[in-house]
């Protein structure tokens, strides 16, 4: 699951932390020293023919993050040291606080860890200091890079995510490689089926249906034998990770922007009168048809909802709603269907996603070695496996959705593989690419809780977009 | 007058047991948790089909996460912590109280101020001497940095046991011919126990909830409960009942300690309370 409940106070002063180091490093303390080699890549230094054997005998350390994904990577761990003869040594820890952890490590310039894991966002915030580093020319040298890396492969959008120039409000896609796609989550809507029919309900091809569907939910399930069920489970506590599953995706359908770049520079956009309408709207739809604790909602409450069956819908990961599906898990095990959710006004099915990336400290020691991990994690054969054996659900790579053995393993969960089919395509960032991003999504988050409240939404919506021109300026 | 005053001891019955309720209310419910199989977690309150099992994978390291380990961990680097400030807090804090030199007061300011800067203000700079040093995710790297947490908290405490002591007990031991150093361990150490005890439970409490600390300076070797117990939280789905199972088995030092050291610790909050 992604950093849904990350702390921002933790994040925030750790990043004030993390920007006083250069200034103790040039005080002569020592810290952050610069280990680089000029210009080039170390990429450069790898030549002659591909061999998976090149670093035998070294070590490689990875940060993790407490995931499904992670113990699939674990489990899998003797098959890359078979291959490779690297052993990996890692350190797991709880999702919370990893990002706080992984912060200070980056900032601290050392190389505690060479590898580590990362969402698309990260990027933004650890790519300027220069913390990551560039994973292209490792991929474009062909001695570094084995053939059945197949880089064409990946999903494009998913690669995408993951390059970008570093500058604010520049497309992604373009510029260093800085991450590599490795697990990720698509924004759908996963609804209950036995509640569906009781109530003679389908999934919501539109907004307006949906936050119809979620009142009449709301009004009815509990007559009809769903005790205290409500309509539609999103995020509303008041952090970034509110904003980025379903409110974005389906401010995306509807065809809106959270900034537009003009001259390179960065205008909020969240206060146009078609976001203000559909800012306010959603607001609605949460009064009508959400939980009633709803700012307080992060991911935990979301998905567990719709596990107990408290939650007739949830608009979030398909992950969130899978582990709640899958048999035994919770009491609506085998109740959970998957829809890709409303289109926009023009039949749009633009989505956000969160990725869970693998990238390389820049600052590392063992880069080749780190390279060639990163190769297996991300490639056909250890992917594969996560998604058969384990539960890497959402595959970043063609051929593992495309594999037999894995459909197999998600058809008994309706709509899932029809679902991510649909959308794949569709699916990306939907945010504008600026280092500023944590505390903007923050912002939006409080000012989406204040329209909850009864605030009037254009004038709270024109005060966040004139705290965040001066914030991104 | 008799009615009046049984209905009013009624009334001071009932809003204490309120009160009783409203602040036991959080263990209850945490204990609840940690008792419901993961099927009846969110769909009951109180009817449920009670279950050891969070227990047994908390304590038996399923999950891939060391739980036990970690709780020898916590145990390891509170009990040191707590035993390093003694021995290094006690004269420090009786000296402190006896006598005035040049400095004395900038440098008890200074063991206090450790206590005024939030920890993550210094976090960064510290994990680059602890790499740098080797006592990154190390049992004496934890215990050393507990000291900016513990060491104020005796020496500061202490000092005003000390302080309250009338220094004519040590004088008359002097002239007895002790030395200063046994004046010190026979004649006021042991009058001040029960204040001993008491600042040794709360710097233990203190040194046992520390987060920040261990989550920077340590990785899977010297962590502690306190970030340990978290890790039940994330991935495929909120475990409230393993998290609740963790948090319950770590409260149990301390407790333990309060309930052994029951006896000091009243005498040791109420000494000096009054003064003759």
């Amino acid at each position: 699951m992604d950093t849904h409940a990350h702390d921002r106070r933790h994040f925030l002063a750790l990043t004030a932390g993390a920007a006083a180091t250069p200034l103790l490093a040039a005080c002569g303390a020592g810290f952050g020293g610069n280990d680089d080699k000029g210009g080039g890549s170390a990429a450069d230094d790898v030549t002659g023919s591909f061999d998976w054997k090149r670093e035998k005998g070294g070590t490689v350390k990875a940060l993790l993050n407490k995931h499904p994904y992670t113990d699939a990577l674990i489990a899998d761990l003797k098959s890359f040291t078979a291959q490779t003869g690297i052993r990996v040594e890692y350190d797991v820890f709880p999702e919370d606080n990893y990002f706080d952890k992984l912060t200070v490590d980056l900032s601290s310039g050392r190389a505690s860890y060479d590898v580590f894991m990362l969402g698309a966002y990260m990027v933004w915030q650890y790519g300027p200091p220069g913390w990551l580093e560039d994973l292209g020319p490792w991929m474009r040298n062909s001695s570094a890079t084995g053939d059945e890396w197949d880089r064409a492969d990946f999903f494009p959008n998913l690669l995408q995510a993951d390059q970008w120039s570093l500058k604010d409000g520049a497309p992604l896609g373009r510029g260093g490689q800085y991450a590599l796609p490795w697990g990720w989550e698509t924004n759908v809507v996963a609804y209950n089926t036995e509640v569906f029919s009781k109530l003679g309900l389908r999934p919501a091809e539109s907004f307006d249906e949906l936050r119809e569907i979620a009142g009449v939910i709301k009004r009815k399930a509990p007559g009809a034998g769903y005790d205290g069920m409500y309509g539609i489970a999103v995020r509303g506590s008041r952090s970034w990770a509110t904003i980025h599953p379903g409110f974005m995706t389906m401010y995306a359908r509807n065809g809106l922007r959270d900034f537009t770049v003009d001259g390179g520079k960065l205008k909020p956009a969240m206060n146009t009168p078609e976001a203000v309408a559909f800012t306010r709207d959603w607001a609605g739809m949460v009064k009508q048809g959400g939980p009633p604790s709803w700012t307080s909602y992060t991911w935990y409450q979301c998905s567990s909802d719709l596990g107990a069956k408290k939650a007739g819908m949830l608009f979030d990961a398909d992950t969130a709603a899978y582990f709640q599906a899958v048999k035994g898990a919770s009491p609506a095990s085998g109740k959970i269907a998957f829809h890709p959710g409303p289109k926009g006004p023009d039949g749009s099915l633009a989505t956000n996603m969160w990725i869970w990336s693998l990238g390389m400290n820049a600052k590392s020691k063992k880069k080749s070695a780190s390279w060639l991990f990163l190769q297996w994690a991300t490639g056909k054969e250890h992917l594969r496996r996560a998604a058969v054996t384990g539960n890497h659900i959402d595959p970043v790579r063609k051929s593992v959705s495309q594999d037999a053995a894995y459909k197999d393993k998600m058809r008994h969960l309706p709509g899932f593989i029809e679902t991510f089919e649909t959308v794949v395509d569709q699916t990306k960032i939907q945010f504008t690419p600026q280092a500023q991003f944590f505390d903007a999504t923050t912002s939006w988050a409080a000012a989406l809780q204040e329209i909850y409240g009864g605030q009037n939404a254009r004038s709270v919506l024109n005060g966040l977009a004139g705290d965040l021109a001066a914030k991104v300026d | 007058m008799t009615v009046r005053k049984r209905l009013l001891g009624v009334l001071a019955d009932a809003a204490l047991i309120l009160y009783f309720v409203f602040a036991l209310f959080p263990i209850a419910w945490m204990v609840i948790l940690s008792l419901k199989p993961a099927n009846q977690l969110f769909s009951t309150y109180f009817s449920f089909t009670p279950t050891l099992g969070s227990y047994r994978t908390v304590l038996g390291d399923s999950e891939g996460i060391p739980f036990v380990r970690f709780f020898v961990n916590s145990l390891v680097v509170s009990v040191g912590a707590v035993a390093l400030s003694l021995l290094v807090g006690l004269p420090a804090a009786y000296a402190s109280a006896r006598w005035r030199f040049k400095g004395s007061e900038n440098l008890m300011f200074t063991l206090l101020s450790f206590r005024f800067a939030p920890e993550l203000t210094v976090i960064i700079p510290l994990f680059v001497l602890y790499q740098k040093l080797g006592l990154f995710d190390t049992y004496v790297g934890m215990i050393w940095v507990l000291q900016l947490v513990t060491l104020p908290l005796i020496v500061w405490i202490m000092r005003s046991y000390f302080a309250d002591l009338t220094p004519e007990l040590e004088q008359a031991a002097l002239l007895d011919g002790y030395t200063r150093k046994q004046a010190f361990f026979k004649v006021a150490l042991p009058l001040v126990k029960p204040g001993v005890a008491a600042v040794s439970l709360l710097a233990f409490i203190f040194a046992w909830n520390n987060f920040v600390f261990p989550l920077i300076l340590t990785s899977n070797e010297a962590q502690t409960v306190t970030v340990g117990a978290l890790s039940f939280l994330g991935g495929d789905r909120p475990k409230y009942n393993l998290t609740a199972a963790a948090a319950l088995v770590s409260v149990v030092p301390p407790l333990l300690l309060a309930l052994t050291i029951q006896r000091y610790l009243v005498r040791g909050l109420s000494f000096g309370a009054v003064k003759s």
